[in-house]
């Protein structure tokens, strides 16, 4: 071979997947070093859905900022609400009353399973599986549709707010819900003959991507990630708050059912067995739910004392924490928000190293990133 | 032979799985679609299945509006336009009241601080439109008086979205597409 055929079989092919793909779940950028189909490593490149969130909580109110909250993550509104509204409730010193926290589960349930549904049909179709995104789509449709009569839009709820919950349920919303629930098991079911048990599904995820429990936890994945790699890990159990701990559930961790622990099969059936406990949850929120205020007294205008928190909930995608520094003035001097889109894709460099292409789709979809939510 | 066998046990679980999903997708036939198909072939128009709370695009009754700006300091992002005027003879005025519905993200904070329920939320959502600066809907053509805080009798409410019909040009000042010949349509 001539010296420079040598060359070029050491170079490598670099391939730019986004930002605008298919694959990437919105404005995502992949810079990939291939040589042929395999990969030598993948790098994420971030920043194109950068809307400046946290700039942005400097300038506004405390409760002027609850709407901007609903704007980092679409698909998981509620959980950022509830964030903030914890965090500086936290700061203030305020009891949220009993009937506002099972409401803020009930939403934030809902929340979750709608979440699920978007990143188990995403999943299904990054791997070549369609039909699965738009039957998964109708049950969210649904959930969209309880969440619009809860709260007035069908994404960006504003719903949770500082001290309590913005509008009260009534019976027969408590009864939709209930009817959703008894028809949502089932189709779970459906999923599984449909989809999940489908042998394409199971080798094109089995075994592929494997993330061992010390890097899922070296590289701070949590949620689903985290708990796909068999580490037992939910901030609801372990970090109670809210009325959690007055709700029993377990904590669904991967099994290695097809292949090993910690593969993207696991983090598919670590996702649907979330959605199987959300639904018991819901039941139980429902069941209990008490009478009485549905916020608390909160100040004209919020002035909490200087200080900073650190509050972290169990997100749809997990921890979802907030570090807000108050100054004592009637406007945030630091917000900081800590996504696990953003560790989700952190990790994928690692990888990548000797993946093939189509698996890294397979990854990519499987650790469930949202764009807007890594950028911010 | 342990290979082969394991592949061929593959290709049996394929084709069974496969199968499987299959069933699933055919029993779709037999139950009722769920699809609508939007906008020409509603049998109910979308905006009459909103639920009460939606939250549309925002309109002004200034039969109610006391020009208080509650509404535009409530706004996290400026998006009301309110200017209340000293007249030497006539008193306070209220000159110009524009929302910026390009720039409104539905959050319902100005509803939400409005003394008197002048602002409120419409269940229109049809707002698209080829000018964005169509987007700035002025309520206020003439400068006027304000509202009286308390008012005997209270007017009486008007239809929801009237205001903002009557005060932008909307999709449902086009001409409709034309229908099309019956026959295939799904529920809805
Ligand atoms: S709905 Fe929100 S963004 Fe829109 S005008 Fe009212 S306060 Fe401003
Ligand atoms: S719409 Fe309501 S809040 Fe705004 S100026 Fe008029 S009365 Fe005040």
């Amino acid at each position: 071979m001539s010296p420079e055929l040598q060359q070029v079989g050491r170079e490598e092919f670099v391939l730019n997947m986004g930002p605008h793909h298919p694959a990437t779940h919105g404005v995502l950028r992949f810079v990939l070093h291939t040589d042929g189909e395999i990969m030598r490593r993948a790098v994420p490149e971030v920043g194109y859905l950068h809307r400046g969130l946290e700039k942005l909580a400097e300038a506004h109110t405390y409760a002027a900022y609850v709407p901007f909250t609903d704007r980092i993550n679409y698909l998981e509104s509620m959980f950022c609400n509830q964030v903030w509204s914890m965090a500086v409730e936290r700061l203030l010193g305020l009891q949220v009353p009993r009937r506002a926290e099972y409401l803020r589960v009930i939403a934030c349930e809902l929340n979750r399973i709608a979440n699920h549904c978007i990143a188990l049909g995403s999943i299904a179709m990054d791997v070549g599986a369609y039909t699965p995104f738009v039957y998964l789509l109708r049950e969210r449709e649904a959930i969209n549709d309880l969440l619009e009569a809860l709260c007035g839009n069908r994404l960006t709820y504003h719903y949770v707010r500082i001290g309590g919950v913005a509008h009260d349920v009534d019976e027969g919303w408590q009864g939709k819900v209930r009817a959703y629930l008894d028809h949502l098991e089932p189709i779970l079911d459906e999923l599984h003959s449909l989809v999940g048990g489908n042998e394409i599904l199971v080798r094109r995820l089995g075994g592929v991507a494997v993330i061992c429990a010390s890097d899922a936890v070296g590289w701070g994945l949590v949620g689903p990630n985290l708990r796909a790699s068999g580490v037992d890990w939910d901030l609801r159990r372990d970090r109670p708050y809210s009325v959690y701990p007055e709700l029993s559930f377990e904590v669904p961790v991967g099994r290695g059912e097809q292949g090993q622990v910690g593969d993207c099969y696991d983090r598919w059936t670590v996702r649907v067995a979330e959605m199987r406990q959300s639904v018991r949850l819901l039941r139980q929120a429902l069941e209990r739910l008490p009478a009485g205020d549905i916020l608390a007294k909160v100040p004209r205008s919020i002035k909490p004392p200087a200080g900073e928190v650190y509050q972290p909930v169990e997100g749809a995608r997990g921890e979802l924490g907030l570090y807000l520094v108050s100054d004592g003035s009637p406007k945030p001097s630091r917000a900081k928000w800590r996504s696990s889109s953003f560790a989700a894709l952190s990790i994928v460099e690692h990888l990548s190293r000797g993946l093939m292409i189509a698996d890294l789709v397979a990854l990519i979809a499987s650790l469930d990133p949202i764009a807007p939510e890594v950028d911010r | 032979m342990g290979a082969l066998a394991s592949y061929l046990r593959a290709i049996g679980r394929t084709v069974l799985s496969v199968g499987d999903g299959l069933a699933v997708t055919f029993s779709y036939l037999l139950r009722a679609p769920v699809t609508l198909q939007y906008p020409d072939r509603m049998r109910v128009p979308v905006i009459e299945l909103l639920p009460e709370r939606s939250r549309g695009m925002l309109e002004v009754d200034l039969d109610l509006c006391t020009g208080c700006a509650a509404c535009d300091r409530a706004c996290p992002i400026d998006c009301i336009a309110l200017e209340v005027v000293k007249h030497a003879e006539r008193g306070r005025l209220i000159q110009r009241f524009d929302i910026d519905l390009g720039k409104c993200m539905f959050c319902g904070l100005c509803t939400e601080a409005c003394p008197t329920g002048a602002i409120r939320h419409s269940h229109e959502f049809e707002g698209g439109t080829g000018d964005v600066r169509a987007l700035v809907v002025p309520f206020v053509d003439a400068p006027r008086q304000p509202a009286k805080a308390k008012q005997e009798p209270p007017p009486a409410p008007k239809p929801l979205g009237s205001i903002l019909r009557a005060r932008m040009p909307g999709p449902w000042d086009r001409p409709r597409p034309p229908a099309r010949p019956e026959g295939g349509e799904h529920a809805g």
